[in-house]
């Protein structure tokens, strides 16, 4: 412990020199700390998007689903879909399974006909587990959307959520009678008519260009889809255990297909890469920035000390002694820096969050997000861990100079 | 207790060749011997030499009867730490620790558990006459102050020899008469053997055993 003490008064000694050191470390790991943050509420915000948006935790599939063109069409499907989903209900790990139909056709008002994607979903199931609902908040502020509302619950009502872009598109409303047309499951061509009961803002332009949302009783009729399902959605009362589950729910459901929501939200899987890609960068710089900075604090105190290195050697300290010395030194720069990061952290965290700063619309997105940077200990844990890497790391070549001295020349140095 | 065999330590300085060459000498237990001699006479380096500080090219250093010159530097660390003592002309001690903590270091570095090292420690410094300053700094402390409390740091661990390279020259006559009083009566008293390198005249006068030297080469000795 002597070794240790002997480091902690060294560093008081420079107690200038010391705070600027500490100063790059507290600014290296605030700097980390915050992206890992604002990472984590992006991520959080995808996957959240991505689950809530249609996926669910797991999706079943018709086997091969994925392979080749993406059909729209009841081609490949689940034939008893909905005696499917009525199995899985029954898993104790499972808190509800919302069957899906996927289709595309025309959409005509009039003279006017576009092409669009259609889901149908389960209205009465559809709001209390997924966002598609709250897409209507959006809807009804855009042109033609006053007035919007969820899909009735009736099995009967004949009724349609349209895209805000789809619906300017055909000029249509809240309101509208409209025809949607599509093809059978054996191949013919039907239609059946529909009303606008709300406009819905999906969040990407693409989506709202082309996207509509219809009830699976209206879809059956449209498509003669009876027990066919295009997939299952299936929410998982234990989200964190969903790659367990996704293995499991595998065996036990063969000739189907059983995706986790992250192998199948790619949009999540590039952001992700993305941010890995940037932050990674980021952080390397910064953890070369201490690097240097630390080094460079640490060798001149050595250069400072050398005659005091000589005596310390003669009076029988070995090398290794002196490497160790300066590793404890880079041990509580490390430390205390990392206590203050933290600190800085958390302080700015909640400054910044208190101030409900609104960042702009990602690209391909129409509507920005609130800040709200996340409090990751994980993260914290890991920055600390790096930076007291690189201040060991930092250590070593002072500790190296230190320990290679020859004594009587040491004993000489001025 | 410390034998110098037909020791040689050759350099290069500004051109010429300088070191020792051939030195044999003989300090027995409980002796002050001075290295005597004008500057570049090889004293320091010879000092050097004893103590384990570096090695020689030729010839051999026997400690309490054993040759240690050619250990492993390990090995002389090891020896350094527990059988040898030093004090500097510079004085040396460590800015950041007071004088209590300077005497403890070496102790602490042998292992000794922190109790016993303050108290043998403060024991050194009560023999130097410094205990009223155990607390303070180097900084706090006049020359002479500073050079007891190297010659405490020195003592503490009970060490068969110390080595002290011109301990006077950084200090008045009013102070290095006094420090070099106390050396010749730890000698006396305890049994410790001195091995100073000094050109002082009142250095010399006190030693039991003067080895004088001139260009390297062991010219004289002389003992009183």
């Amino acid at each position: 412990m002597i070794l240790a003490r002997l480091a902690l008064r060294n560093l008081l000694r420079q107690r200038r020199r010391t705070a600027l050191t500490l100063m790059v470390i507290v600014a290296g790991f605030l700097a980390l700390s915050l992206a890992g943050g604002f990472m984590a509420q992006t991520f959080q915000g995808l996957s959240d998007a991505a689950i809530r948006g249609g996926l669910g935790h797991l999706q079943v599939l018709p086997p091969g689903a994925l392979e080749g063109d993406e059909a729209q069409s009841l081609e490949k499907a689940l034939p008893d879909g909905e005696a499917l989903a009525a199995r899985l209900r029954q898993d104790p790990a499972v808190a509800e399974v919302l069957p899906r139909i996927q289709f595309m056709g025309l959409l005509s008002s009039g003279p006017k006909s576009v092409a669009f994607l259609g889901t149908a979903v389960d209205p009465a199931l559809e709001p209390r587990f997924m966002a598609t609902a709250e897409a209507m908040e959006g809807g009804a502020k855009a042109p033609g959307g006053a007035g919007s509302r969820w899909l009735a619950a009736d099995p009967a009502a004949r009724e349609v959520l349209l895209g805000t872009g789809l619906a300017r598109a055909l000029g249509a409303s809240v309101g509208s009678s409209l025809t949607l047309m599509s093809t059978t499951r054996d191949g013919a061509l039907n239609a059946v008519d529909v009303d606008v009961v709300g406009l819905q803002d999906l969040g990407l332009r693409e989506l709202n260009d082309r996207f509509l949302t219809v009830s699976l009783a209206t879809a059956d009729q449209l498509l003669d889809a009876a027990q066919a399902r295009s997939r299952l959605s299936v929410v998982l009362r234990r989200p964190q255990s969903t790659a367990a589950e996704q293995a499991r729910f595998q065996t036990l459901l063969p000739g189907t297909s059983v995706k986790p929501w992250f192998e199948l939200a790619s949009f999540y899987r590039q952001v992700k890469l993305l941010y890995f890609a940037i932050f990674g960068f980021l952080g390397l710089v910064l953890f070369l920035v201490v690097l240097l900075a630390t080094a460079n604090t640490l060798l001149m105190s050595v250069m400072e000390r050398v005659r005091e290195f000589g005596v310390l050697r003669a009076m029988g300290l070995q090398p290794r002694q002196l490497l160790k010395l300066l590793q404890w030194e880079g041990a509580f720069l490390g430390l205390l820096g990392s206590a203050l990061g933290l600190a800085a952290t958390l302080l700015l965290r909640a400054g910044l969050n208190a101030l409900h700063l609104v960042m702009p619309a990602p690209p391909g997105t129409s509507h920005g997000y609130e800040l709200n940077i996340h409090f990751v200990p994980l993260v914290y844990f890991i920055v600390a861990l790096g930076l007291q890497a690189t201040l060991q790391v930092s250590a070593l070549f002072p500790g190296i100079k230190a320990a290679r001295l020859r004594i009587v020349e040491a004993l000489r140095h001025v | 207790m410390l034998q110098l065999e037909r020791i040689t330590r050759a350099y290069e300085l500004g051109g010429e060749r300088a070191g020792v060459f051939g030195v044999t000498l003989e300090v027995p237990k409980g002796c002050l011997a001075v290295l005597a001699g004008p500057s570049g006479s090889g004293k320091t380096t010879l000092l050097q030499l004893a103590g384990l500080l570096d090695v020689p090219d030729e010839g051999e250093v026997r400690l309490g009867g054993e040759a240690v010159s050619g250990l492993a530097e390990q090995a002389r660390c090891d020896l350094r730490l527990r059988r040898l003592g030093f004090v500097f002309q510079a004085f040396n001690l460590v800015p950041v620790l007071s004088a209590l903590e300077n005497v403890m270091l070496p102790l602490q570095l042998q292992g000794v558990a922190e109790g016993e090292a303050r108290t043998r420690a403060e024991a050194a410094l009560e023999r130097v006459g410094l205990s009223d300053r155990r607390h303070h700094r180097p900084g706090q402390l006049s020359g002479g102050q500073q050079q007891r409390a190297a010659i405490a740091r020195a003592l503490a661990p009970d060490p068969l020899l110390v080595l002290a390279d011109e301990p006077t020259a950084s200090l008045d006559h009013a102070h290095g008469g006094p420090l070099m009083d106390l050396m010749v009566e730890l000698a006396q008293e305890r049994g410790v053997t001195f091995l100073v390198a000094s050109h002082d005249p009142a250095v010399i006068a006190r030693a039991h055993r003067v080895f004088r030297l001139a260009d390297g080469r062991l010219v004289g000795e002389e003992r009183t």
